[in-house]
């Protein structure tokens, strides 16, 4: 039995590396006394299966697994009891079965809803520096490499920007190579003239899903997700 | 008094330091079953340190321990502490942060006992470092009255010398029964709100087992040697004993393990199958000061284990002791654990040191689900001259026929431990380990072309209150001269993986291990020209510690090089380990002739003076014979 589940690492947890995550993945479950499926071999892993990796430091309300179950599991309480077993700042949000052969997750997971929050001093001049971003024609962001700048366009990925009190929203296209709040962060201080602007105090990666004209569409449930903070309702705690 | 408040928590401005450090998790905390209290509902407020980097001390038994008995107090609250890694330190020198908690983040003088586990002496600069870091002064007596208590435990603390200056109270031996005494104490103070050091370290001088290093003196004669190390106050023992728990199916800890975020060395759930150990090997200074046996029953072991996996959910089990093998009812043990887990992913390891078939049929019961890939003995020596002097008894024929039987039921690598640098060790025992190694090899190439041999090399480092006490050292270069001769008898084998340390961080370990209260200032030079995690290769300076001891005025050699005298005083002969110097003396005599002596488990007692000191015997069940609460020569009493 296959569940794909959308779940959220804060708090402390999201100074653990994507593979220290799934360890306490593993040991959540096995705590929980989920049937989980391992692979057979030499070694078995169970399987539990991440279509992306977060990167260290970012808080997320919009991660993604799949599960697989030896055994049938009602997954309401499943989930009641994965929650109870798993530490504080990882917990699954929304849990669907899957039907065998349906495709990986990882097809619908082609935008991410990303929130800067910013120092709240900096809160009146967010909004012109979205403005700037919103409107330029190209977004020169330079990535260092080994020693080596490279200059990219971030323009082609940012789907749509807005900003409320001290937090910038967007929702960035998954693009090859993918662009990071980092470099959000980075266009708007150049482009966006926001020179002074400090480094946000927290990142967090509300939902992924595909990018539509009305925001981001969820992944898992289809629920539309506003880049405006005010206008959705949508956990962002 | 130091005013404890949640706002005291470091952790706003230590937050947005994460981004800039290796390895954030270490100094986070959230692990599961950590417990977090409000330190206004507490009386009694513990740190407990454990002086390296988290992924190596966040697994410590010691450390697991008495947190939960300490925080199964109502009014009391255990927090942890790690050594922060340098890129962490410079960031906490340059924003002012303390050295905190990983619980409520609070600094380390919020705390009213910080006690430090010390299972090594390489932990002793990084354990200045927390205290500075601490905002505490390096030297007790520069501290003030209202500071926090400094205690030490864990085997190193048989020696406490070393450290004497930066200590309040070092206990030796069990700490369980300990802390809680001590836990009364600061509870009592603080409730009463006159809490001073002083006037504490007076009572506190008086639990059994603890040394407060303030109230003794050493005294050194003309030529430099030590005198003794004597009371300065009336009242205090001369001899401070060890602390010996004698039950220990009554302490079943630890129960809700604390379970890492992040990769840590050992990532399994411990449960301790007995304590102590009469193999006798004259080398293990744990062997020695943990006697005598004392083991959990086998129905007390399943109990923890079944609900030691529950709580954690960790997928590997490890029954700890010094020498696994050797509990009595090992294998019904193991058989019953792995009926249980057959079939599961919760695997099952049992370290051990012993050389014998019936190892690797216990190995084998472990691993019914057949991933059997290494599998690790202990020679210790390559000759069997060089196994009879430090009695390790193993014959060449044994390790031989329990190699055959690994290879032949599936292992596909064999590690062999061994130590160079022994007492009265000559090449050929030297090149006997080359050999020794690559005649299992041999055996192993008849069951399989690609199995593998390991043979893993350490330098010797004579010990506090073994019978080694007395020998000489070897230096580094002579080290690195023996072992040239094994490197170039294995070279040509590519199935045969030689392992070895650099020599030359021992020598400190050994400074540190028999080290006098003199040899603080070295620690203290050291420490102030930067040594930290001297445990770890990409820090450890060799030059800094030398650099260290001339400043100190300390000789390396007269400490570590030179054969000490039968009636020479030892810097820790006032730390009373059970063991009679006599019997020590008696046993290098033996070793000197080459002469073994049998576990005192299955012999007459040989008067090591454990059991009568401490009023206790060995608490096994060999035999099938029903528990014994003395030895068969106090069996009237019992």
């Amino acid at each position: 039995m296959r569940v794909r589940a959308r779940y959220a690492k804060d708090g402390r947890l999201r100074f653990i590396s994507a593979i220290d995550l799934g360890r306490v993945w593993e040991r959540a479950l096995r705590k929980a006394e989920l049937p989980i499926a391992y692979s057979e071999g030499f070694t078995p892993h169970p399987k539990v299966s991440f279509p992306d990796a977060l990167a260290l430091g970012y808080a997320s309300t919009g991660e993604y697994v799949e599960l697989t179950f030896a055994a049938p599991v009602d997954v309401a309480s499943a989930v009641a009891r994965f929650n109870a077993a798993s530490p504080p700042g990882l917990r699954i949000l929304e849990a669907v079965e899957v039907v065998d052969g349906a495709p990986r997750i990882a097809r619908w997971l082609r935008a991410s809803l990303w929130e800067l929050r910013y120092p709240t001093q900096h809160a009146g001049v967010l909004d012109g520096g979205v403005r700037a971003l919103a409107h330029a024609e190209h977004l020169p962001v330079d990535r260092e490499r080994k020693g080596t700048s490279t200059r990219l366009d971030l323009k082609p990925a940012l789907h749509m920007i807005a900003s409320h009190e001290d937090a910038v929203r967007v929702i960035l296209h998954h693009t090859e190579p993918p662009f990071r709040p980092t470099e959000v962060h980075q266009s708007l201080c150049t482009t966006g003239g926001l020179t002074a602007l400090e480094q946000p105090r927290l990142v967090i990666r509300v939902a992924q899903g595909s990018a539509e004209p009305s925001g981001l569409c969820e992944a898992l449930t289809g629920q539309p997700l506003p880049v405006r903070p005010h206008d959705h309702t949508a956990a962002t705690s | 008094m130091p005013q404890i408040h949640a706002s005291n928590s470091v952790w706003p401005r230590l937050e947005p330091l994460l981004a800039d450090v290796r390895k954030p998790a270490r100094y986070v905390g959230g692990e599961d079953n950590i417990v977090v209290k409000d330190h206004a509902s507490t009386d009694a407020r513990w740190l407990l340190i454990y002086p390296d980097a988290y992924e190596i001390g966040q697994p410590n038994q010691g450390i697991q321990i008495l947190y939960e008995i300490l925080n199964e107090r109502a009014r009391t609250v255990a927090e942890r502490a790690f050594a922060p890694w340098p890129d962490m330190e410079q960031l906490m020198r340059e924003h002012d942060i303390p050295l905190f908690s990983l619980e409520n983040h609070l600094p380390l003088r919020s705390f009213d006992a910080v006690g430090f586990s010390l299972a090594a002496e390489v932990g002793y600069t990084n354990l200045l470092n927390c205290l500075d870091l601490g905002g505490l002064a390096l030297r007790a007596e520069d501290r003030a009255d209202d500071d926090p208590l400094v205690i030490i435990g864990g085997h190193a603390a048989f020696n406490p010398e070393p450290l004497a200056p930066f200590v309040d109270v070092a206990v030796a031996g069990d700490g369980e029964e300990f802390v809680l005494e001590l836990d009364a104490l600061i509870a009592d103070a603080r409730t009463r709100g006159t809490w001073s050091r002083s006037a504490l370290l007076a009572q506190v001088a008086e639990i059994d087992g603890a040394y407060v290093p303030a109230f003794y003196a050493p005294r050194y004669t003309a030529d430099g040697r030590l005198a003794g190390t004597f009371p300065r106050r009336s009242g205090v023992p001369y001899r401070v004993p060890k602390r010996t728990v004698s039950d220990l199916d009554r302490w079943p800890y630890p129960r809700k393990q604390l379970v890492p975020l992040t990769e840590t060395v050992h990532e399994r759930y411990a449960v301790e199958i007995f304590r102590g150990c009469t193999r006798g090997c004259r080398f293990c200074q744990a062997g020695m000061i943990t006697r005598p046996v004392r083991e959990r029953s086998k129905d007390t072991v399943k109990a923890m284990v079944a609900e030691g996996v529950a709580n954690t959910g960790l997928s590997e089990v490890g029954l700890l002791s010094l020498s696994s093998a050797d509990h009595s009812e090992i294998l019904g043990l193991c058989g019953e654990l792995a009926d249980t887990y057959e079939g599961t992913a919760t695997s099952l390891s049992l370290p051990s040191t012993r050389v014998d078939a019936f190892n690797v049929e216990l190995a084998d019961e472990l691993t019914r689900n057949g991933r059997r890939t290494g599998l690790t003995f202990a020679p210790e020596a390559g000759t069997e001259r060089m196994r009879r002097v430090i009695n390790k008894m193993v014959t060449e024929a044994d390790m031989l026929r329990t190699a055959e039987t690994a290879f032949a039921n599936g292992w596909r690598h064999i590690k062999l431990y061994f130590m160079i640098g022994l007492p009265t060790e000559r090449d050929e025992d030297v090149l006997g380990i080359a050999e020794l190694g690559l005649k299992v090899l041999a055996i192993g190439r008849e069951y399989g072309r690609k199995n593998k041999v390991t043979v893993s090399v350490g330098g010797f480092v004579p010990k506090p209150h073994t019978p080694f006490q007395w020998c000489a050292q070897d230096r580094p270069e002579e080290l690195q001269r023996k072992l040239g001769l094994i490197k170039a008898r294995v070279a040509s084998d590519r199935n045969l993986n030689l392992r070895y340390h650099d020599p030359e961080p021992g020598l400190m370990e050994g400074l540190l291990a028999r080290g006098d209260r003199r040899v603080a200032d070295v620690v203290e030079a050291a420490f102030r020209s930067g040594a930290r995690f001297d445990g770890w290769d990409e820090h450890y300076d060799h030059d800094r510690w030398l650099r260290a001891c001339e400043q100190a005025g300390v000789d390396v050699d007269w400490f570590c090089h030179r054969e000490r005298g039968e009636d020479e005083v030892m810097a820790w002969d006032h730390i009373d380990s059970g063991l009679e110097r006599d019997w020590l003396w008696s046993d290098l005599r033996d070793a000197v002739r080459e002469k073994p002596l049998d576990d005192c488990r299955w012999i007459p007692c040989y008067d090591c003076g454990v059991c009568p000191g401490l009023d206790l015997a060995h608490q096994t069940n060999h035999d099938g014979a029903p528990r014994r609460t003395h030895l068969p020569l106090y069996a009237g009493q019992s």
